[in-house]
């Protein structure tokens, strides 16, 4: 055992070295005179996925509510909706608002607003699904304890059930938030200058492409490591996992 | 509308749907392999294996498919297709192991003290006491993971392999029909991901754990 952890040491040390050195080596000239394009890129990228997250969000618990608690006709539709979005791909989607809505609607919208748009419907059904797995967190005895106080049905979900269910899903929601940022990439494909693209651009004016795919890796590898250790903080199951 | 459209490439939308299918299927196979075997590595309980392996799953979840592929592709420079499912078997084997990984965690630790007291080699203990009672777990989560891959296939079409989600922009830059191109495009995905749903259970049923 600890011979292996030594091993383990030695080998996170050769990399880094290995890393150190490779990184030296790599043409940053070209790349550096780019670095607040790239960086305000990855901010945008940072932007699309909070807000789209928090547009979401207001969708979702309607829709979730309206899953769970909803009479059977509501129920159903807002099930349809939820199962069709999530059956389909995520590209299909942004294509779907960029191209295919504006043929419906007679106007066409701008790249940065589909890609906004798509986005939040993509958080939106997947948030509704954890907010329905929240609310199925909370025992149903934690709602007849409330009405047998005398609370109103609104009463007793807004200051009953809710806060509990909002504590149980709250590792899921910063997992979404993961994803959606890596989600945010294939905004690419209607020429939104996220960071993917902002990187693909670059290449294509200096051509150097192992630094700046290394930035690329990087940006997203620490921005999603950076959420996902929030995620580990809030969530006590993992803890005991690991 | 002109749906009129969608019978006249019918044949561009079989052959999509076909790629789409046998990308997809591809993915699947390799992602399971290798995800399992990721999962049970890191599970094995040896230090060194689970380093490597928990590294490995935190690199690849923490990069978007979009940059696994276009790295692949634009600068190691490999053939269309061989990176499209190296990238989508490289991004789905790191979910999987965690599946994997959540099932090994299921089975009790009796059972594998249990399998060595009766003298089970490593191999005969996965093979005959684990992994069956792991496959009770995962098939669920497996279901979810499957879906992932046929929907994540969508993104090769950025690299011009002419999938189906190629075929609906084909479609919609010749004939301005996109309307009715994606309308098709999207069902056709929700029927195969209803399909791998419906197999899913149907095996649950199988196994005998629905």
């Amino acid at each position: 055992m600890t011979a292996q952890i030594w091993i383990w040491r030695g080998l996170v040390a050769a990399t880094c070295a290995a890393a150190v050195w490779l990184v030296g080596q790599l043409d940053w000239a070209r790349v550096i005179p780019s670095w607040q394009f790239l960086l305000l890129a990855l901010g945008r990228s940072w932007w699309l996925a909070i807000v789209a997250m928090g547009f979401g969000l207001v969708a979702a618990v309607p829709l979730a509510l309206l899953r769970v608690y909803g009479a059977p006709w509501p129920r159903r539709v807002a099930a349809l909706v939820i199962e069709a979005v999530r059956a389909t791909p995520e590209l299909m989607i942004i294509f779907w608002v960029y191209f295919t809505l504006p043929v419906l609607t007679g106007s066409q919208v701008s790249a940065w607003d589909a890609a906004l748009g798509s986005l939040s419907v993509i958080a939106a059904v997947y948030l509704a699904e954890v907010v329905r797995a929240g609310l199925y967190s909370v025992p149903g005895a934690q709602r007849e304890a409330a009405y047998a106080l005398g609370l109103t049905r609104f009463a007793a979900f807004r200051l009953v059930v809710l806060p509990q269910a909002l504590r149980n899903m709250l590792p899921a929601l910063i997992a979404q938030l993961v994803s959606l940022f890596k989600t945010t990439s294939l905004v690419y494909a209607i020429g939104v200058m996220d960071f993917f693209r902002a990187v693909s651009v670059t290449n294509s004016a200096v051509f150097a492409p192992y630094p700046l795919y290394l930035v690329l890796g990087a940006g997203y590898f620490l921005s999603c490591w950076i959420i996902t250790r929030v995620v580990r903080r809030f969530d006590p199951g993992y803890q005991l996992a690991e | 509308m002109d749906w009129g459209v969608l019978w006249e490439y019918r044949a561009a939308l079989a052959t999509g749907l076909g790629i789409t299918l046998g990308v997809s299927a591809l993915a699947i196979v390799g992602a399971t392999v290798l995800g399992v075997l990721v999962g049970c590595l890191r599970g094995s309980g040896v230090y060194l294996l689970q380093r490597l392996t928990a590294s490995y799953m935190e690199l690849l979840r923490n990069l978007p498919l979009i940059v696994k592929l276009f790295f692949l592709y634009f600068v190691v420079g490999l053939p269309a297709v061989p990176s499209a499912l190296a990238a989508l078997v490289l991004h789905q084997s790191a979910y999987i192991a965690d599946v994997t990984m959540a099932g090994l965690r299921s089975v009790g630790r009796g059972q594998s003290d249990a399998g060595a007291s009766l003298g089970l080699t490593r191999w005969q203990l996965y093979r005959l006491v684990i992994l069956p009672q792991i496959l009770r777990v995962i098939l669920s989560p497996m279901t979810t993971q499957y879906v992932s891959v046929i929907k994540n296939s969508s993104v090769v079409a950025l690299i011009g392999i002419t999938d189906l989600t190629f075929q609906t922009q084909q479609i919609n830059v010749e004939t301005f029909r996109g309307f009715e191109a994606a309308t098709a495009a999207t069902l056709l995905y929700m029927v195969v991901a209803g399909a791998v749903i419906a197999g899913m259970t149907r095996l649950q049923h199988l196994r005998g754990t629905r």
